[in-house]
């Protein structure tokens, strides 16, 4: 597994790191810490790294974090991997360096510049990310302070899972919600993977539309639950009417994960008619997983 | 072995999918694949031959990931192991490496993910 971190300096890039250190405990994933800065041009097309800029800051307190939970000797994000490498200076100067890498997983650190949602999915693009994870506001905006879009642009256009951390409270609930009826593999073993990690319960609501359910999500839903069935992991299953789905995610739903497969022809486009995911994920009160 | 023989892998997964999804991205990149989903039928298959790495699940009906790996282990101590799992723990990750595991990688993965590890471990395997 591969996560992408994005932060900036704020208590709620801070908070979402907690959710990616508990997730690299146990997957010991591939993990990386990204944060973006405004783009900006040098002279002689050189990109200079303020280094006294709070984000640049943050990611290394976030790094060393991560390492103080995680490097441990017996971790595998230990450095203790001795090697050099070429770094590229500029264009065609290189130089070679003695780096330290972990012993048996890496955690990279980057930055970036330009626009915080574009480069965030490049990075998660070129990395072959499977889940970026970042924290926001809690309010309905669910922004970043530097960049109130981020997020949610984000958790709308990604190509892989997407995990918005709202609050640093345990997950003791996986609310998994279908409309539809293609869900991919892999999102199957993200929940897999998050319910056993957090030792959550399961339950997966249906939605329906003025009390009609589409057969074929309706027998998806029992698809599904038989395979987490089959698994050795309890499931409920329920439907839920559309029309009364906002007042549920807009209330605080404790410790419960919000986890939605999203597609082009979710029912939630009902609700939520233009950039659907966008508008749910900002009204969603706990965290939000968005699941592809 | 001659350096222009296929690397062999063992693929073991009790979800059809997984194998089906694997094994032609496998094949693609050069590998002599066979690809089981009942253990037991693997475990036989590594009486008759050694593969140079073997790819299992952890949780499976019957013999587990677990001890699939450790078998392997004592048939065929030179055979790369990689493990893959959607129910991680830092608790199996552990054990798993105590056991001999070449690398531990948690569902979901992309196929770039498993082929660059599946490389490292013929790497190690066949060193040049």
């Amino acid at each position: 597994m591969r996560i992408l971190f994005a932060g900036d300096e704020h208590p709620y890039s801070a908070q979402a790191l907690k959710k990616v250190i508990e997730l690299a405990r146990h997957t010991w994933a591939d993990v990386t810490l990204l944060s973006v800065l405004p783009a900006q041009a040098s002279a002689q097309g050189e990109f200079l790294l303020p280094t006294q800029d709070l984000r640049v800051q943050a990611l290394r307190r976030y790094r060393e974090e991560f390492l103080e939970n995680l490097g441990s000797s017996d971790s595998p994000y230990a450095l203790e991997r001795w090697g050099h490498e070429w770094i590229p200076l500029r264009n065609g100067i290189w130089e070679e360096i003695k780096v330290c890498r972990g012993v048996k997983k890496d955690v990279k650190v980057r930055i970036r510049s330009g626009n915080a949602d574009t480069e965030i999915l490049n990075e998660a693009e070129k990395d072959g990310s499977d889940l970026i994870v970042l924290g926001c506001g809690k309010g309905g905006q669910c922004g970043w302070e530097s960049s109130a879009a981020a997020p949610r642009k984000v958790a709308g256009n990604a190509a892989c899972s997407v995990l918005l951390a709202k609050e640093d409270k345990p997950i003791r609930r996986i609310l998994a919600c279908i409309d539809q009826i293609s869900v991919s593999q892999e999102s199957l073993e993200m929940i897999n993977q998050l319910v056993t990690i957090h030792d959550a319960q399961l339950e997966l609501i249906g939605l329906t539309h003025d009390g009609a359910a589409k057969s074929e999500a309706y027998t998806r839903l029992i698809q599904i639950g038989d395979y987490y069935s089959d698994k050795g992991i309890p499931v409920k299953t329920r439907l839920a009417e559309l029309s009364k789905f906002e007042a549920v995610i807009s209330t605080d739903t404790g410790q419960d994960l919000l986890a939605f497969w999203m597609g082009k022809k979710s029912l939630l486009t009902l609700l939520f008619p233009r950039d659907w995911v966008e508008r749910f994920v900002g009204v969603c009160q706990s965290s939000v997983l968005v699941l592809r | 072995m001659t350096s222009d023989q296929k690397t062999t892998v063992l693929l073991l997964d009790d979800e059809p999918i997984v194998c089906k999804r694997l094994k032609p991205s496998l094949e693609k990149a050069g590998y002599d694949v066979e690809a089981f989903t009942k253990s037991r039928e693997a475990m036989h298959r590594l009486t008759e031959k050694e593969f140079d790495i073997a790819i299992t699940d952890l949780k499976m009906d019957g013999m587990d990931g677990m001890a699939f790996l450790t078998e392997v282990k004592k048939r065929h101590p030179a055979t790369e192991v990689i493990v893959i799992t959607g129910f991680a723990t830092m608790e199996t990750a552990k054990e798993s490496y105590q056991k001999g595991v070449f690398d531990f990688v948690a569902k979901p993965f992309k196929l770039g993910e498993i082929l660059e590890v599946v490389k490292k471990a013929e790497a190690k395997h066949r060193p040049s």
